[in-house]
């Protein structure tokens, strides 16, 4: 992409081409602005080596004639380049197309110019005694990087500077390769989008992009620590461009470990943060208006130089351009970062500045890049001519550790400000609550109190009544009566329960009996029955008397019909002898009069037999009336016993009505024995806590004696000087708190404040009695004020005092002296109690 | 640069590395979607106009960082002056999902005392068969942490316009109810030049800014 050509300071674009054309020698002197297209380009494609139109003199000085010849001859074609410049094509507009053409060919030509010939003669020499030229000839050999390397070169040139030959770490490459890194892939997705557009590496499995990712990867393994980070993988593709992977991989171990790269890349990124920091610095040091711009804009410098630092601007500028930058880089390292950096922003000074922060972004993405594609020397002959002071640097380095330290103590401080000012606001709360409750307290207190009044008045009263009682039992112990009647009243108490044991027993045997009678009771027959039972029985005795009488009767029949029988055998038998000599009618007869006898016989049995009967029925029936009158009488005695019941019941109940009383009684004497000993127990209560109090007094007094003899002890050291001292710690830390608070809802401004008034008091700590009249003003004021003068001024005052008084007593010089000294210097003393307060 | 808006909005895009944070940003605001682009080394700054209303065009400027951690170093500077911010995760890496959540905590530690209104972006959404995280717990996920989700696509253009839009509506909102105001030493929101419209009004003082994060 070709430079936009408006500004006159570009008219001077030195060509540096990749493919450069021969020059022919004839075309020598002409001027830069002056100089047609002649040149054909052609496939040579290493980096024209160029003297910057201002080679420095002084660094010739010290060359050789044969030197100085090539230097000569250098410069010469230059500016037949120079005069090329012009008709050069223009540069292919993406960095990675002209990138590509670093490798891709290197088919010296047949036409190689003289000045080329001698360049590359010049480079082997110098390849070849390298380590006299690093010694001997240092300042030709840097005027010569800054001209370039030649392409050829580059790898065997790059690896001496980075001293990176002969490196052990080489043998272990192909070992790395075997093993497998945790940023594998990380490094695998980055890959892809490193030089995307350059020949070696485009796509996928290139050889380009398999290289970079094992370079990559070892070294990942080789420095833990840093591991992979992006932007690194440009560096590495730029040394992958020039020389095998072995060798790049050297190059890049030494870049890291030598060239603070190493610290760029760390996880911190610290030094990238330094990188900023100073070149901030020298962006405010040389060009302020863009500085003042780019602030007021905010654009930060972050935005647009991390990539310069961290890719060394190869993500930034167009392969070519960055390769000679790198060259240079090589040599004299991280500075030339900084001055290509500061050229840049000087060249497009202007430009930016009326700029907005889009515009200015823009500015940067698009139009920067291409601005130098067809004149890097313009590019570093200006970084060349930009200040760069390294003490200033180092202190800058110093500066900026310190500040990071301090921002890092501050984070801690911060935090732990945060932290404490969170306890504080939770202590605020809890004391908040603190009040809260304590009001409750207040109030409760209050109540309890004029309870207690209540209570008081109480108490008074029943100890007055109490002494009335008292006095009466004095009284009735004077006629010894109390313990008497308190006994009596005891055993009353248990003759009344056993009383009540014994009735109850009784009761219950009562109830056994009359429930025993009642069953009994039930298996008796009624009354009614019993007076029938009695009249039968008379009934029965009558009919058993007319059954006797009856009985006789027969009785009678019987022995009157066995006389008769008698006689009448006797008659039979008188007549008799003859007897048989009666006639037949005569047997009959008696026959027939002897069977009439033995059926009148049986009949009178017969009737005996009945009567018999009848009497046994008699009998019965009478034993029958006797039943019933039995029954009769046990009815009336089971009434008998249910009235007695009845009574008994009666009586139990007076019996226990009686019981009760007697208990209610017991109750009313145990009551009054209870309130006795209570009494008695809230004397002593109360004579044990005027003891107390008293002992406590004792105590108190005793310390106060000893305050006292400590006092004295301590003449010379003012008690009150501590309490000052204490109320100024106070102070201190409510300040503090203040601050705090403050610093949390407005640091910036609370800071002012805070300056404020610790101005206010040293103010006040110079002039003491100023501060006396402040002091005096509030209760406020004393916790704020950092030393109350009235507590220091009289312990002040009074040695110096005493000295002249002394003095003017007309003592001794020396005893003045003495005194002096036990007494310390007022001066001296003042100074020693400022001491804790500043 | 002399276009007129209404406010400036200062958004930052964050997330893993590779999840598509350059290419969203390039997609949105140059319309073009790059096959490779370089990681980003730092940050880098895009801007562009948005109209939400008929009328009501908004400025943009997106800050685009780098996604692998050691640069949040460069990166936590920027936290503070954004009043926006896309979280972006390649929903065919589950990993840079699982990171959504350090992303806030380093956002949010670095923004105090202001706060950023975030919005949840699962990226690449074109590549639907490698999709590793469903849009249920993205969603679910940014439901937890009060943010938006969407899904987008640089390379097939999908919701890359709605997910800016989206989060500038909700960010005009908040601006013109009072939750967040323009404060001075503050660059993530600035009134623009305003022919005809008195919006004075909306900006008086409502206590301090809510923290979305």
């Amino acid at each position: 992409m070709s430079i936009p050509s408006s500004s006159p300071e570009r008219e001077s674009s030195a060509g540096v081409q990749l493919e450069c054309p021969s020059s022919p020698p004839g075309l020598d002197a002409d001027p830069p602005s002056t100089g047609s297209p002649v040149l054909s380009p052609d496939s040579s494609s290493h980096d024209a080596v160029l003297s910057a139109p201002a080679a420095s003199p002084a660094d010739s000085e010290n060359l050789s004639p044969d030197e100085l010849e090539l230097l000569a001859k250098l410069e010469e074609q230059n500016r037949l380049l120079e005069a090329d410049s012009k008709s050069m094509r223009s540069m292919s507009g993406s960095r990675r197309n002209s990138g590509s053409s670093l490798v891709s060919s290197s088919s010296a030509s047949s036409n190689l110019s003289h000045l080329e010939e001698d360049t590359w003669i010049l480079w082997g020499r110098i390849v070849n005694e390298w380590e006299e030229w690093r010694r001997k000839k240092d300042k030709l050999l840097k005027e010569l990087i800054r001209k370039g390397i030649p392409h050829h070169f580059r790898a065997i040139v790059w690896q001496l500077l980075g001293n990176a030959t002969d490196m052990p770490v080489k043998n272990q490459y192909s070992e790395l390769l075997k093993m497998s890194s945790p940023c594998e892939k990380l490094i695998r997705r980055d890959i892809a989008r490193t030089y995307p557009e350059h020949e070696f590496f485009k796509g996928q499995d290139s050889l380009g992009q398999e290289v970079l990712f094992n370079v990559m990867k070892a070294y990942s393994l080789v420095d833990r620590e840093v591991g992979y980070c992006q932007g690194s993988a440009f560096i590495v593709g730029l040394l992958l461009m020039q020389m095998p992977e072995e060798e790049a991989f050297c190059v890049f171990v030494r870049l890291m470990q030598e060239y603070r790269l190493r610290e760029l890349f760390k996880p911190s990124m610290a030094e990238l943060g330094l990188c900023i920091y100073q070149f901030e610095y020298l962006l405010q040091e040389q060009l302020p208006e863009l500085n003042i711009h780019f602030r007021s804009q905010s654009f930060h410098t972050s935005m647009y130089a991390s990539s310069w630092f961290l890719t060394l601007f190869l993500t930034f500028l167009p392969l070519p351009v960055a390769t000679r930058i790198f060259d240079i880089f090589m040599y004299e390292g991280l500075e030339i970062i900084f001055r290509v950096g500061l050229a840049i922003l000087q060249y497009n000074q202007t430009d930016l500045i009326q700029l907005d922060m889009e515009g200015m972004s823009q500015h940067f993405q698009k139009v920067i890049p291409h601005q130098f594609d067809s004149c890097p020397d313009k590019l570093i002959l200006r970084a060349y001519q930009v200040k760069y002071n390294p003490k200033r640097m180092k202190k800058l380095e110093k500066e900026y550790t310190t500040i990071k330290n301090k921002e890092m103590e501050e984070q801690i401080e911060i935090k732990r400000l945060r932290t404490e000012n969170r306890l504080l606001k939770q202590r605020i709360e809890t004391l908040e609550k603190g009040q809260v409750t304590r009001a409750q307290e207040a109030e409760e207190n209050y109540v309890i109190k004029r309870e207690l009044a209540v209570v008081r008045q109480q108490c008074n009263t029943a100890s007055e009544s109490l002494e009335k009682a008292q006095e009466t039992i004095r009284e009735l112990q004077q006629q010894t009566y109390t313990e008497q009647f308190v006994n009596n009243l005891q055993t009353q108490l248990e003759q009344s329960r056993l009383r009540e044991a014994e009735l109850l027993g009784a009761l219950k045997e009562m109830q056994d009996k009359v429930l025993d009678l009642e069953k009994r009771s039930s298996c008796l027959p009624d009354e009614n029955n019993m007076a029938a039972l009695q009249e039968e029985v008379k009934q029965m005795k009558l009919r058993e008397l007319e059954t006797l009488r009856s009985f006789r009767e027969m009785q009678d029949t019987v022995t009157d019909l066995n006389q008769r029988w008698q006689h009448h055998m006797s008659r039979s038998t008188g007549g008799g002898g003859g007897h048989w000599k009666e006639s037949p009618k005569k047997n009959a007869m008696n026959e027939l009069q002897d069977k009439l006898m033995t059926v009148r016989l049986r009949e009178a049995q017969a009737q005996a037999e009945l009567r018999e009967v009848k009497l046994k029925a008699l009998q019965l029936d009478s034993q029958n009336q006797i039943h019933s009158k039995l029954i009769g009488r046990h009815e009336q005695e089971r009434s008998a016993l249910q009235d007695r019941l009845q009574m008994l019941a009666n009586q139990n109940k007076a019996l226990q009505a009686q019981l009760n009383e007697m208990k209610r009684k017991q109750a009313e004497s145990d009551c009054k024995s209870k309130e006795e000993v209570m009494a008695v127990r809230l004397r002593e209560a109360d004579s044990m806590a005027v003891m107390a109090e008293l002992r406590q007094k004792i105590a108190e007094l005793e310390i106060q004696k000893e305050e006292g003899l400590i006092k004295g002890q301590l003449n010379h050291s003012d008690s009150r000087q501590y309490i000052s001292q204490l109320r100024d710690q106070i102070a201190e830390l409510k300040n503090e708190v203040r601050q705090l608070r403050g610093q949390k809802a407005a640091p910036s401004s609370r800071i002012g404040c805070g300056g404020g008034s610790t101005n206010y008091q040293d103010l006040r700590l110079a002039s003491p009695t100023s501060a006396e009249g402040d002091y005096l003003s509030s209760d406020d004021d004393l916790l704020n004020s950092p030393l109350p003068a009235t507590a220091l001024y009289p312990t002040l005052s009074d040695p110096c005092h005493q000295s002249t008084r002394l003095d003017s007593e007309g003592s001794t010089d020396s005893e003045a002296e003495e005194r002096v000294q036990t007494h310390p210097d007022p001066q001296q003393l003042y100074g020693n109690m400022c001491l804790p307060f500043v | 640069m002399e276009t007129i808006w209404l406010y400036q909005f200062r958004l930052i895009v964050i997330g893993d590395s590779t999840v598509g944070k350059s290419c969203l940003i390039r997609r949105f605001t140059e319309g073009r979607f790059a096959q490779v682009s370089d990681p980003t080394v730092g940050v880098d700054f895009f801007s562009r106009l948005v109209e939400i209303e008929p009328g009501k065009r908004i400025k943009l400027q997106i800050w685009d960082t780098a996604g692998q951690e050691r640069f949040r170093s460069i990166t936590r500077a920027y936290y503070r002056n954004s009043v926006g911010g896309l979280l972006l995760f390649d929903i065919t890496n589950r990993r840079s999902f699982q990171n959504v959540h350090n992303w806030l905590e380093e956002a949010r530690s670095h923004v105090q005392p202001h706060s950023i209104v975030f919005l949840l972006v699962g990226h690449k959404c074109d590549l639907e068969a490698q999709r590793q995280v469903t849009q249920h717990e993205a969603e679910k996920l940014a439901g937890a942490y009060g943010m938006r989700y969407v899904e987008t696509s640089a390379r097939d253009a999908i919701n890359v316009e709605k997910a800016f839009v989206d989060l500038t509506r909700e960010i005009f909102e908040l601006v013109r109810s009072g939750d967040i105001q323009i404060q001075d030493g503050w660059e993530g929101v600035k009134s623009g030049f305003v022919p005809n419209m008195v919006h004075s009004s909306e900006e008086v003082t409502k206590g301090s800014r809510q923290c979305f994060c």
